[in-house]
């Protein structure tokens, strides 16, 4: 995809992740935009690497930049606490109206993502978006093996909280291959 | 410094840093900008044990960060850690090529990192020498940083000292260039109390998640907002100018033109033979002979006649078409073919920045619930078309005719 391409995607998914609920804050969109790239097969080309908060893609980073540059996403700022929010920027339409045949063909990618994903909150995310890594890393791996590997990479999280993140990635895996193209 | 120190200082790799300017070909703008990387590195060395002192300070720790980093700040781990900072950051920019970051979108797609990480891993570096020796792994993890190493896993422990470095928000390397760039091209943009900022800085949870990250505290939350003004103006007016910008494109041509056909080399000792010097060297000869391959690029660069500048992204445009400088680009090309250059780069602005802020009441929160500055920093993108000289007027003729239709607008 080149770069107009991803963007439209990622507008999609901030517009989808917010009408699911999500504050759409920046780590909220990495999150959401690996599980669509790693486990919905959506190609935006982003490399992610276990950062902060879980996977990280510095490309993407930049990418949200250029296109808070360009208006096609902007931070609206919420109030105290939570960080800024994205939201779509004036110039969102104009590319929603030219690339309307690339999003319909990975509407449904966003939406199985957006519908799992846009009720979490950022601490949730960093569970579940790591637990899909190590899973991916290593797809033989047991729920309570995950756990343990979520925990050895992420000391704060809790055993209880690994185990839950471990065992919604293994029940989203099995649904994106039973419902996805 | 002490001798262990010194030894990897006067090793080549970090030595022919004297020759690697440290704003490539901008001392044509600003004509003191002529510093290199080597007095930098030396000051990121500086600064990075100044900070790994303030942050492993007992006193200044949460207890997340005691109980998660206790095997790491014992008597005997404590000194070790400090001295792998401060080697790394000496060695943050070994793997830097001639004019460095001026040319290596072009040279060296894939970024300096590897460079550098195979000097620290290679015999070029003494690291075996000094005692106790250091692990050249825990030297390129620190130098190199996530971005560029990542198929490595970093430990909560590692990702803090690397962010000593190559952090985001309060990385040395960003400290450091701010306020010797700025000295040396004489703007005074770039200048913030680094000290204030220094001491302020604290490993804290972050607000939101519970990961450990570089903070600061309340009381030196001014002097970061200092620091991120200071990098939007140097962006601005120094490292986004487009001169600049447009020389760097020149010269990436030269180089490729004339001494990297088959792309850079990236044998160690080919790396460690090839300086700025060498490139002014060669790019002498090539002026004086329209024959001598270079030549052209040559020419623009030592006699100041680069490509001018027609078009810069217009925020009316964009608002019309997303694409706009590109589609522009496109249409000039085919009416002026194989005289343009577009070139564009971004910066993400102030409400990108996530670091969490101690309160004066314990409390951590995150850096904009406290602070006005940031949320007004925009981000940051410049695009550019260029021409050549002879060309300025009638493309400039041929934009005024035409853009509107070729924007749709």
């Amino acid at each position: 995809m080149d770069r107009l391409e991803r963007a439209t995607i990622i507008v999609e998914l901030v517009k989808r992740l917010r009408a699911h609920g999500s504050w759409a804050g920046e780590t909220h969109v990495q999150k959401a935009a690996y599980f669509l790239e790693t486990l919905t097969k959506v190609p935006l080309g982003y490399e992610f690497i276990l950062y902060r908060y879980g996977p990280f893609s510095f490309e993407l980073r930049d990418d949200l930049a250029a296109m808070r540059a360009d208006g096609l996403l902007e931070f609206r700022f919420q109030g105290p606490s939570y960080g800024p929010s994205l939201v779509m920027g004036e110039s969102a339409p104009v590319l929603e109206k030219t690339f309307t045949r690339l999003t319909e063909r990975y509407i449904s990618q966003i939406e199985f993502v957006c519908t799992r994903l846009g009720s979490m909150g950022v601490e949730e995310l960093e569970r579940v978006g790591t637990a899909l890594l190590v899973s991916q890393q290593s797809p033989d791996l047991a729920d309570t093996s995950v756990a343990e590997r979520v925990r050895h990479l992420k000391p704060h999280v809790t055993e209880v909280d690994a185990a839950r993140a471990a065992h919604f990635v293994a029940k989203v895996e099995q649904e994106a291959r039973e419902q996805l193209p | 410094m002490d001798p262990d120190e010194r030894r990897i200082v006067d090793s080549r790799p970090v030595q022919r840093l004297r020759a690697v300017h440290q704003l490539a070909l901008s001392y044509l703008i600003y004509p003191g900008a002529t510093h290199r990387r080597f007095e930098h590195s030396l000051g990121v060395m500086e600064l990075a044990g100044r900070v790994f002192d303030v942050i492993t300070d007992d006193v200044h720790l949460p207890d997340q960060a005691r109980d998660e980093f206790a095997e790491h700040l014992t008597a005997t781990q404590k000194p070790y850690w400090r001295r792998v900072v401060r080697i790394a950051a000496l060695c943050h920019d070994i793997g830097h090529i001639p004019f460095s970051h001026g040319v290596e979108h072009d040279l060296l797609p894939g970024g300096h990192e590897q460079l550098t990480r195979r000097l620290i891993e290679s015999d070029f570096l003494p690291l075996h020498e000094i005692t106790p020796p250091v692990r050249s792994d825990d030297v390129v993890k620190l130098a190199v940083g996530a971005k560029g190493l990542k198929e490595h896993f970093f430990s909560p422990w590692e990702r803090i000292l690397a962010e000593i470095i190559v952090g985001d928000a309060f990385g040395v390397d960003r400290i450091d260039y701010l306020l010797r760039d700025s000295y040396h091209a004489g703007v005074a943009y770039g200048r913030f109390d680094h000290y204030r900022l220094i001491d302020s800085l604290r490993v804290l949870p972050s607000p939101q998640e519970q990961d450990l990250t570089i903070g600061i505290d309340e009381g030196g939350l001014n002097s970061a907002e200092a620091l991120l003004l200071a990098r939007y103006f140097m962006f601005t007016q120094v490292y986004f100018h487009p001169v600049r910008l447009i020389f760097d494109r020149h010269l990436s041509d030269f180089m490729r033109e004339r001494m990297f056909a088959e792309g850079y080399p990236l044998q160690l000792s080919e790396h460690l033979r090839v300086t700025d010097n060498e490139v002014l060297a060669s790019m002498s000869v090539a002026v004086e002979n329209a024959g001598e391959a270079g030549h052209e690029s040559a020419h623009r660069v030592m006699t100041r006649s680069h490509y001018k500048r027609i078009y810069s992204r217009d925020k009316a445009d964009i608002r019309s078409n997303p694409d706009a400088t590109r589609v522009l680009f496109d249409a000039l090309e085919e009416q002026f073919p194989g005289k343009l250059r577009l070139v564009s780069s971004t910066m993400r602005g102030g409400l990108a920045e996530d670091f969490p802020v101690r309160t004066s009441n314990g409390t951590v929160v995150p850096a904009i619930d406290q602070s006005d500055v940031l949320e007004k920093l925009p981000d940051i993108r410049v695009e550019y078309i260029f021409i050549s000289p002879d060309l300025r007027e009638p493309s400039g003729e041929w934009i005024k005719n035409n853009k509107k239709r070729v924007l749709g607008s």
